[in-house]
């Protein structure tokens, strides 16, 4: 017998808690933040209006999370002026799209820093994605980070099945919200 | 970025049946670890020969690695180190190309995650490189060198194992690439025509590291340039101007420029400077603004580029010469190398510290 160090050490991120969820959506104020992901702004601006429709809430912001809400880059985080405006003007928020390695890694990442201010905030990921988006959801400190599962891909779909898949995960965008079901 | 609040950090240990490679390969096959290749099992007085060449508590927390947020000890490379195969007197660079990778700017939750084949080059300069066994000459980037080849290595095992790029979860590259093994060569000072990488980069020191992450090299062939050095340098930027780089559609993002020594002196006897390259190949790679528009609906350019509005005005393709960075490797032969970044993440060069 011999004795050898196993490799892969520890991970150490923070902790971080969700924000508390709301039981019920009326009357509050839903963000769309865009990483500029071809048709995420689409298939997102889709999902809220259907929650919006549904539950009595608003669509108060549509924005890209560049530098005055312009061109993103989905692979850095929101930009601190957007960030602070879509707090200052929402309740929950819907970010993405996470349908690509570091795109996902951010989304993530804006996601976890806005339940850290307490705003609720869904990740809009693909069924190809969803392994990457709950491994870094846990490698950055929030397990339970609130997924919306969608069809994959979401670049280059058409916007009618775009929105016709945005619809049907209606219920499931609820219960993320609300806390009613797990992700 | 997330942190982690230890200030120290004791490896497992487990038990093997035997100490040879069949066992380690298990174990590692059974946790999801490893490259793959057969590996040198860690036992401890191979790791502590490792930890002689550092300085400093073995299992201080020095800093983490995303992703995952995975801890660094100097013992936690040097565990990954002798896996790869690393002699002692390379763990140096091991360590320093690390520190360099957990660098703000380097970005390595998105260089981890992402789809795009990134993978960190490894350069080292100066003394250490002679000392340790580095090869900067005639097939550096390829098989046959010890010390390039296990520090590529121990970099990627710290990838897999301590930043979580476990391919499918924290790695999502689509494709992953051969440089995702190893990709670590030393600079040929000797026959470079200009001064040290690292000085010129303000890194006075006399042994240094740098991380670049991006693509594999793309090769560069000119056999036709004698006495006309712009026949190299026009080939080096059309090597440069692919739409499919990242660098097209990210103005902030480095080209590497690989020069093969042959190369360089016929640079350098027209008296160009490395500067003068980079501002050569500012000039002329470029692409005209209504192809890189048609192509690129989302552009994460610098702003002066995004006021530009005639479609046929020939754009470059990154935002400033300094991006392009040149640097001397390889043995004899008419090739240079290309290597376009991921994007989101700078280069880091750093002295050498145990």
């Amino acid at each position: 017998m011999t004795l050898v160090y196993l490799p892969d050490s520890e991970p150490g991120p923070e902790s971080v808690a969700l924000a508390p969820s709301p039981p019920t959506l009326a009357g509050l104020r839903v963000a769309v933040l865009d990483n500029g992901k071809p048709n995420a702004d689409v298939v997102m601006t889709a999902a809220a209006e259907a929650l919006a429709r549904r539950t009595g809430a608003t669509v108060s912001v549509i924005t890209k999370k560049g530098p005055r809400g312009e061109s993103a880059n989905a692979a850095v985080p929101c930009d601190p002026d957007i960030f602070a405006t879509v707090v200052a003007e929402a309740d929950l928020v819907i970010t993405g799209a996470a349908d690509c390695g570091s795109c996902t890694a951010y989304s993530v990442t804006d996601a976890i820093e806005f339940e850290k201010v307490g705003r609720p905030a869904v990740v809009a990921t693909t069924t190809h994605f969803e392994t990457v988006a709950r491994t870094l959801s846990s490698s950055f400190g929030l397990p339970d980070t609130r997924l919306l599962v969608l069809p994959h891909p979401i670049g280059g779909t058409d916007a009618a099945t775009l929105t016709a898949w945005a619809e049907a995960a209606t219920d499931r965008l609820i219960a993320l919200f609300t806390g009613a079901g797990a992700s | 970025m997330t942190v982690t609040s230890r200030t120290t950090y004791q490896p497992e240990m487990v038990e093997l049946a035997d100490d040879g490679p069949e066992a380690m390969l298990e174990l590692l096959a059974e946790r999801g670890l490893g490259d793959g290749l057969p590996v040198v099992p860690p036992a401890a007085e191979r790791v502590d020969a490792m930890l002689a060449t550092a300085e400093g508590d073995p299992d201080e927390v020095l800093f983490t690695l995303q992703p995952r947020a995975g801890i660094v000890t100097r013992r936690v490379v040097a565990i990954n180190a002798v896996l790869a195969g690393c002699l002692p007197e390379t763990f140096p660079v091991v360590l320093t190309a690390l520190r360099a990778l957990a660098r703000p700017e380097v970005n390595l939750r998105g260089v981890n995650a992402t789809t795009h084949p990134v993978a960190p080059m490894v350069l080292v300069h100066g003394r250490i490189a002679e000392a340790a066994g580095f090869h900067a000459g005639v097939g550096a980037f390829g098989p046959g060198n010890r010390a390039n080849a296990t520090v590529g290595r121990a970099v990627r095992l710290a990838m897999l194992h301590v930043a979580g790029a476990l391919p499918g979860s924290g790695d999502a590259a689509t494709h992953g690439q051969p440089a995702k093994y190893t990709f670590c060569a030393a600079e040929n000072l000797a026959e470079s025509p200009w001064e040290s990488y690292a000085l010129s980069r303000g890194v006075d020191a006399p042994s240094a590291v740098t991380v670049h992450c991006g693509e594999g090299p793309h090769n560069v062939h000119d056999a036709e340039a004698a006495g006309d050095p712009a026949l190299i340098l026009d080939k080096i930027a059309s090597a440069m101007t692919s739409l499919g780089q990242n660098n097209a559609p990210i103005s902030q993002a480095e080209y590497f420029i690989v020069l093969g020594p042959e190369h360089a002196r016929s640079l350098a006897d027209r008296g160009l400077t490395r500067g003068d390259v980079s501002s050569y190949l500012f000039d002329h790679a470029r692409l005209p603004l209504g192809v890189l528009k048609r192509h690129f609906a989302e552009r994460a350019w610098q702003q002066w580029m995004h006021i530009v509005s005639d479609d046929d005005h020939l754009m470059p393709m990154t935002g400033d010469a300094d991006n392009i960075r040149v640097v001397v490797v390889g043995g004899p032969g008419k090739h240079s190398l290309v290597v376009p970044s991921w994007g989101v993440t700078r280069s880091v060069t750093l002295p050498v510290e145990g």
